[in-house]
């Protein structure tokens, strides 16, 4: 079978999606140019599909500073750390939306197994420890971008800072709003009988109730008012952009190997972290039970949920690892 | 596809110039033939595929043979050649050259103990 070179370019042209845009920037029309010889030559090949795909994929997590592929040091570090904080948001948006469950449960009774009891009350303790890492880990780079800015040496850090800035405060007065509006918090008689203080569980609640079984179940989720299923659209995007948005100002930002060194060590606090949160999360999966008025009650969003973190948390060890290499690297 | 020995795998540590092609883990393979190839003047990535395919008989996928450039450009055992033609050309460096001679003296030591006791063993070829 031949091919004309229009309908192997067309081809080329597909397989080289699977590479990011730099990937592609460096060598695409080289490599596109091979693709064609080699389409030309073996029209249907799986192997060759499979081969570029495979490729692609650890060029893209070269990029974000997960494969073993050597970058710069200093751009190493910095790219794992930036994949490392991508890696606990997702963490942190399905962990807290957990969380937030079963304080909110809490509010109203405690749980009958100590399974829960004992999960909740070290997933409570591993939240408290994320909230002063990240307070710690963003002062210094808050400070240095500001610094920049200031000295107009940021051209490239306004669009990601005000990206960041803009998701974080629709995320808080979104979830004020809303956390507010849920009864049994919020000035509720009732709000600080749980293990949390009421409006607490109800911010965490209302910022991650996106994260929810509902979406399976279009029927019951449009018996919601109309405000909470536009919150439920548009607090993700805010999550998006505060993540994104956190994510490029650290790979754009020139941070001291001083920083990097105490951004690293704080992943790896991060990282330990991240695993005393899933092993409670997994006392109330495993060996919980539903409690009073199916309170505590684990669905398949929470199985879902778990899988995720753990897949978050492999991602975080393998960005705090490669991290570390990368100042291993700028140390010598 | 050429047994390349395997020392320790700094390739997975990253950055810096390897002082042994076995450093490069799973590329290290793909590396021997892709410098072994250029020792004789720059290729292109087709002729690249097509030399390599006539003198070992291994076809090299285009995604491998890219990530391994790739890889041999960072770590500067290979440069790009300037071209006008969207077939970019690479030459190997002088660092290159000398990781290939190590690697290949290396290969070749360990070919001649293996026939040498081969000889010894089962008789000549």
């Amino acid at each position: 079978m031949n091919l004309d070179r229009d309908e192997a370019l067309r081809r080329s042209e597909r397989l080289l999606r699977w590479y990011p845009k730099e990937w592609r920037s460096r060598y695409g029309e080289e490599f596109a140019e091979l693709l064609i010889a080699d389409i030309c030559e073996q029209p249907r090949s799986w192997r060759r599909n499979a081969d570029v795909a495979q490729s692609g994929l650890v060029a893209r997590l070269t990029g974000i500073g997960l494969s073993g592929h050597a970058l710069e040091p200093s751009d190493q570090a910095r790219t794992s750390l930036a994949t490392l904080g991508c890696a606990m948001a997702v963490f942190l948006v399905f962990g807290v939306a957990m969380w937030a469950q079963l304080t909110i449960g809490w509010q109203w009774s405690e749980p009958d197994a100590t399974a829960t009891s004992a999960g909740m009350i070290a997933m409570s303790a591993a939240v408290l420890v994320f909230f002063a890492l990240a307070v710690v880990a963003v002062v210094p780079i808050g400070w240095t971008a500001l610094a920049r800015l200031a000295r107009h040496r940021g051209a490239g850090l306004v669009r990601p800072s005000l990206l960041f800035l803009g998701g974080l405060t629709i995320l808080i007065v979104g979830g004020r709003h809303f956390g507010n509006g849920w009864p049994g918090t919020g000035g509720h008689p009732w709000a600080h009988q749980g293990l949390v203080p009421g409006g607490v569980a109800a911010f965490t609640w209302a910022s991650t109730l996106s994260v929810s079984s509902y979406w399976a179940h279009p029927g019951s989720l449009l018996s919601f008012p109309a405000a909470e299923v536009a919150w439920m659209a548009i607090s993700p995007l805010a999550m998006i952009c505060l993540v994104v948005g956190a994510a490029k100002t650290i790979r754009r930002l020139d941070l001291s190997a001083r920083i990097l060194h105490f951004e690293a060590a704080l992943g790896v606090l991060a990282a330990f972290d991240m695993l005393a949160f899933l092993a409670g999360c997994s006392s109330w999966i495993i060996y919980g039970d539903a409690g009073p008025q199916n309170l505590f009650h684990v669905g398949a969003i929470d199985v879902a949920g778990l899988v995720l973190m753990v897949l978050a948390l492999a991602v975080a060890y393998r960005a705090v690892h490669r991290a570390r290499v990368g100042l291993n690297l700028l140390a010598r | 596809m050429t047994p390349v020995a395997r020392t320790k795998r700094t390739g997975e540590a990253g950055g810096g110039r390897p002082e042994q092609i076995g450093e490069l883990g799973r590329y290290a393979g793909p590396a021997t033939l892709i410098l072994s190839s250029l020792a004789d003047g720059p290729k292109h990535g087709y002729v690249l595929t097509k030399d390599i395919e006539s003198f070992s008989g291994v076809r090299l996928a285009p995604g491998t043979l890219y990530e391994a450039l790739s890889r041999l450009e960072g770590q500067g055992l290979i440069e790009a050649v300037k071209s006008d033609d969207r077939r970019r050309p690479y030459r190997l460096t002088a660092a290159g050259a000398t990781v290939l001679r190590s690697h290949l003296a290396a290969q070749r030591r360990v070919a001649d103990l293996g026939l040498r006791r081969l000889a010894g063993s089962w008789g000549p070829a």
